[in-house]
């Protein structure tokens, strides 16, 4: 008995000092916001912000412009992740931590840089208008800035390494037998890729895909380097709406859409991972 | 025309460094050859080499008179169990099973009554829809060998099937192995380390040694006339020791014992034995016996110590040959640390071994 | 297993991750300032003007101080928590654990946001401590994430030796387990200080006149500015990584914590 309360005055004494500070540091400024979101300052409890919300028409096609660059974002993570995590998981394990600190080192860089990258690939005199005019293929320059190609190439760019950890991971536990079984039995190696491999990774793709999706509908930096105001993405709406247009209110309602749809998607994948089990 | 015919198997992973040399073997239609070793001996790479998995630098391997060496390993109609079973573990056993029938585009209704045919002969009917994590060592091995067997294929490898089991599901599953290869008349190559398990399995065993055939020949033959020094060490002569040979007269040799001379069957991979030459002399530690104090009928030596095992008494014994190891039963004489004792050979089960010519 | 054009994939996987480095890399030594690739002739003027423009330097360093401080602030706090998480079974563990992965579910720019109406428009709190606090409270799932599975390496009987010893519990810890969690917490530190370092998300909103990141001063810059100097600024950081990350890398492995 007293053996036990002694442990639990430990455990208090332990978590409690990072604890109030998430508390009182992170989980009562979203009290406050979801507040905000539903007590206008005219004052009384309302959901007209959120009626508003999803009633204009601007904010819901940048909503469901966000999901869709979201959605092409994961799925061309997807296909260029994983036959390349495959031939990854099975090489000699020196070539193989080397090859996989080039996958992190773009994750440790910031994403400034990394965009900033993609104003001189597609810009009015970029790598790429150069080399389609050199070619005679236009005449004048396209423009690609501002448009959803370029935020979904930078986007893609920022987050590939989150689709490509989890599927290696993944694919490093599948034991070789495994596969050599398959062939064996008489299996081509499309066959094994199909069947074997993508079912026994479909963890880290679950992961991978939650990860590349929940960043891509909430990062600033690229939409708002790539897209400006004229693309609007969820992110830069916020910005726009609490730092131009002064409306804490609407601001607050997009903040908290923007809580929601990630828990949500968080929630969803990880239904479906358990499902799986 | 035998079934599976090795030619000159030559592989190395490094230069220089063959793991088989020029490794060559025929097994007929039916039969179960275990391939014996210790590790590092070329036994798997001669297994992998057959499934499709190792390209060889040089040689053959024919199936049906068919060459085989250059088909990749799905397209070679090879059943092939692992050390690990090796079953996909997002399916069900009966799915596992059906797997390679799948990859045959077997109908439907056929790959139903195939597989459950295949369970039944493991006794895992019941367990169709289960996943593999679900079932314990045993039924995975079993599941195995039902997905290896269930395509009837042409040739079947097990390599080392049941080490991953405890002592005594070994000999059961052993049995079944044997069982279900012979009903089904399966040619098979089994890979392992365990010369009791290789013995008890073969039609012949082939014993293997740094990439090399140290010895063929039927389980009896291997276990009792070794022909090098290696093949009666890994099968278990616990006690050697050198001698000059004495005279020869046809198969026996004649070698000194203490004060005794003592007649012994030999063999030697090389050559023939002429007096004068060194053989090397094997005995398992039952193929003796002691005699209280010293006497002209055998080799004198001192007890240094003895350890009890229920029905034996096992004894080392220092002689000026060297140190042997004699088991005794429990219940006859029993002899103290110090003693002195006389070694008496039980020389038909002993083996003079040449290991080069004088040539 | 692998089949050649597996490899394809590969390249073109490098390729697309590692091209844009190149690009930064080769842009921030060219001399034509409006960005036209490929660039012509070779200039060291970009580095200079990054030295030269005092809103980077004078970023660089809060950016040095906030990952610093905040790093070591949420090692601190967060070390405890992993220790109570690991040693003890207890009731509410799994909540515990859901708060300090919180931060990580909740959109950085979100956070940045919801700090800047709590503490600074409302609470009135100073610029830095407000970055500073929106860190920390960032790093925490890190931390805690980081520090748990070095504390799972370690064998827990090797504390219950140091007690058996004469040590008290918390002695045990220091003397025992601390030592041998080093390579963990150094993991934990790089990671943690990195992802300070770069973030901008929560940094946008919490940033006021004189107070920026540096990589919020070098969104800024952009607004005004299309020139190699934020391309410079990339390499001089990308180099300052690299030396970091592989470090790191070769060091304690850093790629199974992430």
């Amino acid at each position: 008995m007293n053996r036990r309360s002694n442990q639990t005055r430990t455990i208090i004494l332990l978590v409690a000092p990072a604890f109030v500070f998430v508390l009182v540091f992170f989980v009562l400024p979203l009290i406050f916001l979801l507040s905000q979101s539903v007590l206008p300052e005219e004052g009384g409890f309302t959901l007209s912000g959120y009626v508003d919300f999803f009633q204009s028409r601007v904010s819901r096609i940048v909503y469901l412009r966000t999901l869709k660059l979201g959605l092409i974002v994961t799925g061309i993570s997807v296909l260029m992740s994983y036959p390349a995590a495959f031939v990854l998981a099975r090489m000699p394990v020196r070539r193989r931590s080397f090859l996989m600190s080039l996958v992190i080192l773009p994750l440790m860089t910031n994403a400034v840089a990394r965009t900033f990258a993609w104003l001189i690939i597609l810009g009015r005199r970029g790598l790429v208008n150069q080399t389609l005019m050199s070619l005679d293929l236009v005449e004048n320059p396209l423009r690609f800035i501002f448009t959803e190609t370029a935020i979904v190439l930078g986007l893609t760019q920022l987050f590939l390494p989150l689709m490509v950890l989890p599927l290696v991971s993944a694919m490093e536990n599948i034991p070789n037998d495994v596969l050599e079984a398959a062939r064996s039995l008489g299996a081509n190696r499309l066959t094994t890729f199909v069947r074997i491999v993508v079912p026994l990774s479909s963890d880290g793709l679950v992961l991978g895909a939650t990860l590349v999706f929940t960043g891509s509908v909430t990062a600033f930096v690229t939409p708002a380097i790539l897209g400006g105001s004229r693309l609007l993405l969820m992110s830069t709406l916020l910005r726009q709406k609490a730092v131009i247009l002064f409306d804490q209110h609407a601001a607050a309602v997009v903040a908290v859409v923007m809580i929601l749809t990630t828990l949500a998607v968080n929630l969803l994948l990880r239904v479906l991972r358990v499902q799986q089990v | 025309m035998p079934h599976l015919e090795i030619h000159n198997l030559t592989v190395s992973y490094e230069k220089n460094q063959p793991t088989l040399k020029q490794f060559s073997l025929n097994v007929e239609q039916g039969e179960l050859v275990s391939l014996l070793g210790p590790s590092g001996c070329g036994k798997t790479t001669t297994l992998r080499s057959v499934a499709g998995f190792i390209r060889p630098d040089a040689g053959q391997i024919l199936i049906n008179g068919q060459d085989y060496t250059r088909l990749p390993p799905n397209q070679r109609d090879i059943g092939l169990v692992f050390q690990s079973y090796a079953l996909f573990p997002h399916l069900t056993v009966f799915h596992n099973v059906a797997f390679g029938l799948r990859m045959r585009r077997i109908p439907k209704e056929e790959v139903h009554n195939r597989v459950a045919n295949a369970l039944r002969m493991v006794g895992l009917e019941a367990f169709a829809d289960r996943r593999p994590a679900q079932l314990s060592g045993g039924q995975q091995q079993r599941v195995a060998l039902a997905r290896a067997t269930v395509i009837e294929p042409q040739v079947l490898l097990l390599d080392e099937p049941l080490s991953n089991l405890d002592a005594r599901l070994r000999v059961d599953m052993r049995q079944e192995i044997r069982r279900t290869q012979q009903q089904l008349g399966i040619t098979t190559l089994y890979v392992t380390h365990d010369q009791v398990e290789a013995m008890s399995i073969s039609d012949r065993v082939v014993v293997m040694n740094q990439g090399d055939i140290e010895q063929i020949g039927r389980p009896e033959s291997i276990f009792a006339a070794p022909e090098t020094a290696f093949v009666a060490d890994f099968m278990g002569f616990d006690n050697h020791f050198n001698a000059a040979v004495a005279s020869v007269r046809d198969s026996l040799l004649t070698v000194n014992w203490g004060d005794a001379p003592i007649e012994l069957p030999w063999r030697s991979k090389f050559g023939s034995a002429q007096a004068g030459a060194m053989a090397e002399i094997f005995f398992r530690a039952d193929s003796a016996s002691l005699l209280a104090g010293r006497d002209a009928s055998g080799l004198a030596g001192q007890v240094i110590l003895h350890t009890f095992h229920g029905n034996e008494v096992i004894y080392l014994v220092e002689t000026e040959v060297g140190e042997f190891s004699i088991m005794q039963d429990s219940d006859g004489e029993r002899f103290e640390s110090g003693a002195t004792v006389t070694v008496q050979a039980d020389t038909k089960k002993w083996i003079a071994i040449i290991e080069e010519s004088e040539l | 297993m692998v089949s050649r054009w597996m490899y394809i994939s590969l390249v073109i996987l490098y390729g697309f991750l590692l091209g844009p480095f190149v690009i930064i890399f080769m842009a921030s030594f060219g001399a034509n300032a409006n960005l036209a690739f490929p660039p012509q002739g070779f200039t060291l003027d970009w580095f200079a003007n990054v030295f030269e423009t005092s809103q980077f330097i004078d970023s660089f360093w809060i950016s040095l101080q906030l990952g610093l401080s905040s790093t070591i602030v949420s090692l601190v706090m967060g070390m405890p928590v992993a220790y109570a998480l690991t040693r003890f079974h207890f009731a509410g563990s799994g909540m515990v654990e859901t708060v300090f992965s919180a931060p990580i579910l909740v959109p950085g720019l979100v956070i940045g946001f919801a700090m800047l109406n709590f503490f600074v428009l409302l609470g009135d709190m100073q610029v830095m401590t407000g970055l500073f606090i929106g860190h920390t409270a960032i790093l925490f799932p890190y931390s805690v994430r980081v520090i748990s599975a070095s504390l799972r390496n370690l064998d827990p009987y090797v504390e219950d030796a140091a007690v058996s010893l004469g040590a008290n519990r918390l002695r045990g810890f220091l003397l025992v387990a601390l030592p041998n969690m080093q390579a963990g917490l150094a993991a934990a530190f790089v990671l943690g200080f990195i992802t300070s370092f770069n973030n901008v998300p929560v940094s946008l909103f919490l940033s006021g006149p004189g107070v920026t990141t540096l990589p919020v001063s070098m969104l800024s810059y952009l607004e005004y500015y299309f020139d190699p100097t934020i391309a410079a600024l990339s390499t001089l950081l990308v180099i300052f990584t690299v030396v970091l990350v592989q470090t790191a890398e070769r060091v304690l492995g850093l790629s199974q914590f992430v």
